[in-house]
């Protein structure tokens, strides 16, 4: 049976009526039309699906729907500001951090989590923090210098 | 500075903004009305007879569709090269692997074609089954295929210069067996498609691949339709490295399942799917016999090589092929011997992936010079030295190095790591190693055997002057292709990289072969290039046909023209430019523009538009199987590798890589290191962690990404990139590979550093702990 | 991948958790952070009727230190574990532990409840938990009771929990001064692992050049639930520490570990690692307890 829930994503209230055996990333992708969200495995092994949810970088295939009713979401499409790319994503362009970019969002968002957390991480850091978001192309060094030049911009 | 004024630079990629606001499309981010969900049924057993197939009761089941077997689909046979089609799109006697297809089902939501799946009956009779080289090779084995004896799916023979002689005059013979095991090449985006059939019956299929082309072709002669009428597009693409070089079930599935129900249909494979599916790495066995001369002079090589290839050819030809030829260079070797057999085993089809049947090859020989040149008491930097082949020499198995900057490589990397300080003189379980290699530049020869153009590119100018359209049916997966053509054709045409807008992926633009064999730089660059020098020479022609000067004096650097011969009065045509553009809010003044002249240009005759093509020349020897191997161009590089081993428990950590590699000419410099970086990485991940394991029965038991293992971002160190530009003649601005190239001494690099640091060769992948451990142990007996 | 159908409730107290757990009974499932339940109902390997959604209950969520007890909600993540100052000040062993799990999306998922009622033999959270002698509290509507983790584990999924038990709370006694635990694990990759083997090590001594006093070892991936190791840890008893001691005990605990071959590795291999680790806990140990002066 569809139950009701509210989500509130991007700073937008949402609505919606789920079945719980829907997952967040499902319904975020499918529902709302908010694909900048992937699927690389939905075990929870690849971080392609990072949400930040009630301030923290989760799998969204690994959160039912129902269980984020209440929470505030943030996806990659709540990352771009309305003047333009976010510091981060500019980073991430300049750097060349990005190749196929399947993993990108949830890496952008994954950074983003830390640089709130911890403005000025150091490399340790920042490799722990992408941990649990793989890459397959670049491998990760032309990221992890993204998410420096960015502290770095913004901590200036 | 450069010479340049776009490529040679660090230019952001074209596709990054998009990527990084998670705007950009890839196949499961799309959707059509109407759309249909598809599925496909697979065998859950390794090897067996189909008896019956029973659909009623799936066809049944509200909200579904359709439902094919071989029934509907028919028995058309298809593969990657024509020379081995060995495949229908579903079995129809047997199942020869767990994962093969039997079915697919259409229908209104995913949850329903899932339902539909189970409720299909199959029944079988199982056969015996092989799951390794030994167990099919053996006399009296059961066959996957009745027409290949001892399930010998191609073997090769080949035999360079005199290798018996060869040994004759050698001082020192080394014999080494090296195992690496299957690979997958765990992209991060689960293959996808879309398929939809418009009311005229045209195709247009909508896929996550590596191959436009090929699919349009291969899904066009299974499903009996004319190739005209198949268009295939190409959205991004969440990486390929290889297996996405073919076309899958899941796209014919998808097609066929479209026709069938006049609907458009959407697949996705599973990430376990995408395991079952494989056709990535091959596991190869290699036996090598190594010669050489007291002073390291390389006499001779012989390489035996058997490959388990899994239920069917795929690539596997030219594989087994790869997997001798590649070993003709970056070393002066007079004589050469290979003997490969690919064999058939009830497991997935192996196919190609990242460096292409030369991987294993490579970390086998690399090793192997490493355990002469400790045997001579030489340096292993001064022993690939004194064999390294430079620019201008010929393989003895005729390839062609018309650029080669190997020497620059070595010696970069050398000193780039500080390699004279630290080899065997570091702690005990920390160490370095070095190792080479080379790769092609694009396939000499298209896969299937023809003489057509191996990219096409289309320019055309916008009717203001101002933006050149570059359409191409190149793929951009990741590689930055996109980019690389856009900064080819700018630099071409003299205008700015911001002035290039680029489609690409679609068979409907131009004939592209797709990105495989680190080809689309080369190749569909040279293409850009000429197409956008057609269409500089139509401007100029026009403008100089303006101004009554001659069109040598004309030429366009960074959007404005230059007149090679003083100034112009070009007041006619700005002033004509300007009347034409009443209201306009951008007005030129100053140097006179590329947009004003192009304008001239469309005003005189119509749209302009520059078409360019290339095809290599013939290229290399004229023995059985001379084709594999050959390219207009060879990238090469070397790489050293630093290792921390913990001499308790085995467990390897990469310290620190420094990687040299010719590409000829970075065209972009960012990507060209991206390239480098993410080649290590997957070259990393094989030597360390990376193996497809199977239970008994052939299936497999760690089809995910938690089990199967490549590297996090805490298993990667800093890499640090050295980018080695020869000038490659035959290359667009003397641009070639970078793609594959790079993976090639990675592994044996590391190999190479573990027995720095433990003084302990291991000759099999991937070095677990457990591996490491034990070959300790071993020693220490 | 789709998730099998299920009910769905989502209790805000304990108390209501309790009674919709025994209303319920068999075919129902507590849900935690999920990280190992969707997983394996996605795969098919469990289709409980009903998930029961703990996430919303305040009091799983609290840690509470008095009356010489030290009580961590079990219902806390592993992020949350391994970022508490109390936690990595007192017992840094534990938010070791819960640092190795996963990765950090996961850890800001997967819960202490969640990784010990899953019962998977190679789990972060146990072997620091037992070296630290932790007891575990199982509520349901007609009571609660205090179990040992010694005692919790019956097998690989399987625990001594009822289907209408929650495990709401762990328990841990205050850390008297020179005592001190470690814990290291060993995987293939330096994160995303599925420990090959895992070991805590807990000594208390009487004094900071002193003996052994107590000494508790724990095995993770070499055996059906994680053990403890009683030779080894008798070994150590009364003895001042010392290479050579930690040598005879990891030898020791090698012998008291149970591994298996499977495709993750080879029972060789494991025990041989049993020996290795746990030096290398018990030395992470002693220094702990050196310094711990409290």
């Amino acid at each position: 049976m569809k139950r009701l829930i509210k989500l509130r994503v991007n700073d937008k209230d949402y609505e919606l009526a789920v079945e719980p055996n829907q997952t967040l990333v499902d319904v975020l992708r499918y529902t709302l039309g908010l694909t900048g969200t992937k699927k690389g495995c939905e075990v929870g092994d690849c971080g392609s699906c990072t949400v930040i949810m009630d301030g923290k970088p989760v799998n969204s295939c690994l959160v039912l729907a129902v269980q984020a009713n209440g929470r505030v979401i943030r996806t990659i499409e709540g990352v771009e500001a309305d003047t333009g790319l976010h510091p981060l994503q500019v980073s991430f362009v300049d750097k060349g951090a990005v190749q196929c970019g399947f993993c990108t969002p949830g890496m952008v968002l994954s950074a983003q989590s830390l640089l709130e957390r911890n403005p000025k991480p150091n490399e340790a850091e920042i490799r722990t923090a992408i941990s649990g978001n793989l890459c397959r192309c670049t491998g990760y060094q032309k990221i992890v210098e993204a998410i420096h030049d960015c502290s770095e911009k913004m901590t200036r | 500075m450069s010479e340049y004024n776009v490529i040679n630079s660090r230019a952001p990629r074209l596709d990054a903004p998009g990527k990084a606001t998670g705007r950009a499309k890839y196949v499961d981010d799309m959707s059509l009305p109407g759309m249909l969900y598809g599925a496909i049924l697979q065998s859950p057993l390794a090897h067996a007879r189909i008896l019956n197939i029973d659909t009623s009761r799936a066809r049944s089941l509200p909200g579904v569709k359709a439902v094919v077997t071989a029934k509907e689909a028919g028995l058309v046979k298809y593969g990657v090269s024509p020379a081995r089609y060995d495949e229908t799109l579903y079995c129809h006697e047997k199942v020869r692997y767990v994962g093969d297809e039997l079915a697919a089902v259409a229908a209104v939501d995913l949850e329903t074609a899932m339902d539909a799946l189970s409720l299909i009956q199959v029944d079988y009779e199982e056969l015996p089954a092989v799951f390794t080289v030994e167990q099919a090779m053996a006399e009296g084995a059961p066959l996957l295929h009745d027409d290949y004896p001892r399930n010998i799916s191609a073997e090769v023979h080949q035999e360079f210069g005199d290798v018996e002689a060869g040994f004759k005059q050698s001082d020192l013979i080394k014999t080494t067996t090296f195992v690496n095991k299957r690979q997958d090449a765990a992209f991060l985006e689960p293959h996808g498609c879309l398929a939809e059939f418009d009311l005229f019956g045209q195709l247009t299929l909508h896929t996550s691949t590596q191959v436009p082309h090929y699919v349009m072709r291969t899904v066009a002669m299974v499903l009996g339709i004319p190739v005209g009428q198949v268009r295939v597009v190409k959205p991004y693409v969440g990486g390929g490295f290889g297996p996405k070089c073919e076309a899958t079930p899941l796209e014919m599935s998808a097609c066929l399942l479209a026709k069938v129900t006049g609907k458009p249909v959407k697949m996705n494979y599973s990430r376990e799917q995408v395991f079952l599916h494989s056709r990535a790495r091959h596991q190869f066995i290699h036996t090598i016999t190594t010669g050489v001369k007291k002073d390291g002079t390389l006499m001779a090589l012989t390489n035996e090589c058997h490959l388990e290839g899994g239920a069917y050819t795929s690539f596997g030809i030219a594989t087994v092929y790869y997997s001798g030829s590649l070993l003709g260079g970056p070393y002066k070797l007079p004589n050469m011997k290979y003997d490969g057999y690919r064999v058939f085993t009830n497991r997935p089809a192996c196919g190609a992936q990242r460096g292409h049947g030369g991987v294993a090859a490579r970390a086998a020989w690399e090793q192997q010079l490493d355990m002469i040149a400790v045997d001579l008491g030489l340096d292993p930097v001064e022993l690939r030295l004194r064999n390294i082949m430079s620019t201008g020499d010929v393989t003895c198995n005729v390839l062609d190095m018309s650029s080669l900057g190997m020497k620059e490589c070595v010696e970069a990397v050398r000193d780039g790591s500080d390699w004279n300080a630290k080899r065997g003189k570091m702690t005990k379980g920390k160490g370095v190693g070095i190792a080479c290699g080379f790769f092609v530049s694009g396939a000499g020869y298209p896969i299937y055997r023809s003489e057509t153009f191996h990219s096409t590119v289309v320019i055309k100018l916008s009717e203001d002057g101002g933006t050149a359209q570059l359409l191409t049916g190149s793929a951009e997966i990741g590689q930055g292709s996109d980019t690389t053509m856009a900064m080819i054709a700018a630099e071409a045409l003299g205008i700015k990289l911001s002035d290039v807008r680029v489609t690409s992926g679609d068979t409907d633009l131009a004939v592209d072969l797709g990105a495989y064999s680190s080809r689309q730089t080369l190749m569909t660059g040279h293409a850009t290039k000429e197409a956008a020098e057609d269409v500089k020479r139509q401007v100029i022609e026009v403008l100089a046909q303006e101004l009554s000067i001659p069109p040598v004096d004309i030429d366009f650097k960074n959007g404005l023209v230059v007149f090679k011969n003083g100034n112009v009065d070009f007041s006619k045509v700005r002033t004509s430019y300007i009347q034409e553009h009443r209201g306009w809010t951008d007005p030129p003044s100053g140097d006179l523009t590329f947009k004003e002249a192009a304008r001239m240009a469309f005003l005189a005759k119509g749209t302009i538009v520059g078409t360019g093509k290339y095809k290599p020349g013939r290229l290399g020897g004229k023995y059985k199987g001379a084709a594999v191997g050959t390219s207009p161009a060879y990238g090469c590089s070397a790489q050293v590798v630093e290792v921390t081993v913990d001499m308790e428990t085995g467990k390897v950590i990469i310290d620190r890589m420094t990687d040299a590699h010719d590409c000829g000419l970075a065209v972009n410099i960012t990507s060209v290191e991206g390239q480098m970086e993410g080649s290590l990485s997957m070259g990393m991940g094989e030597a360390l962690f990376e193996e497809v394991k199977f239970d008994g029965k052939g299936k497999i038991l760690n089809a995910n990404l938690g089990e199967y293992k490549i590297p996090t971002a805490l298993d990667m160190p800093n890499v640090k990139t050295i980018i080695v530009e020869s000038n490659e003649p035959n290359g667009p601005f003397g641009a070639k590979e970078v793609g594959e190239g790079a993976i090639m001494p990675t592994i044996p690099a590391i190999l190479n550093a573990v027995y720095d640091a433990t003084g302990v060769w291991i000759h099999e992948l991937p070095l677990t702990p457990e591996r490491v451990y034990r070959a300790i142990q071993q020693a220490k007996k | 991948m789709l998730l099998p159908k299920f009910d769905y409730h989502e209790p805000a107290t304990l108390g209501e958790a309790c009674q919709v757990m025994g209303d319920l009974g068999q075919k129902t499932k507590a849900l935690a952070g999920g990280t190992d339940l969707i997983v394996n109902m996605k795969k098919k390997i469990l289709s409980p009727a009903c998930l029961v959604y703990l996430g919303r209950i305040k009091e799983m969520k609290k840690i509470d230190s008095s009356n010489g007890l030290f009580k961590i909600g079990a219902g806390l993540t592993a992020a949350e574990v391994a970022e508490m100052e109390e936690i990595k000040n007192n017992y840094s062993a534990l938010s070791r532990g819960a640092s190795c799990l996963g990765s950090p999306l996961i850890r800001n998922l997967a819960t202490i409840a969640g990784n010990l009622v899953s019962a998977r033999p190679a789990a972060d959270f146990p072997p620091p938990l037992m070296a630290y002698g932790a007891r575990v509290v199982l509520k349901s509507s007609s009571g609660e009771r205090v179990v040992s983790l010694d005692d919790f584990f019956k097998g690989p999924g399987q625990t001594l929990i009822a289907p209408e038990e929650i495990l709401t709370e762990i328990v841990l006694d205050k850390l008297r001064p020179f005592s001190g635990a470690g814990y290291i694990k060993l995987g293939t990759r330096q994160t995303l692992e599925i420990s090959l083997v895992n070991v805590a090590a807990f000594v208390s001594l009487d004094g900071p050049d002193g003996v052994i006093k107590t000494a508790r070892i724990v095995l993770g991936a070499v055996g059906p639930v994680p053990l403890r190791a009683p030779s080894g840890e008798k070994a150590l008893i009364g003895e001042k520490p010392s290479e050579a001691l930690l040598a005879k005990a990891g030898e020791a605990a090698a012998f008291d570990s149970k591994p298996i071959d499977d495709y993750r590795g080879s029972a060789e291999y494991r025990r041989a690692m049993v020996d290795v680790l746990t030096r290398r806990a018990l030395n992470e140990a002693i220094n702990a307890a050196r310094s711990n002066l409290n």
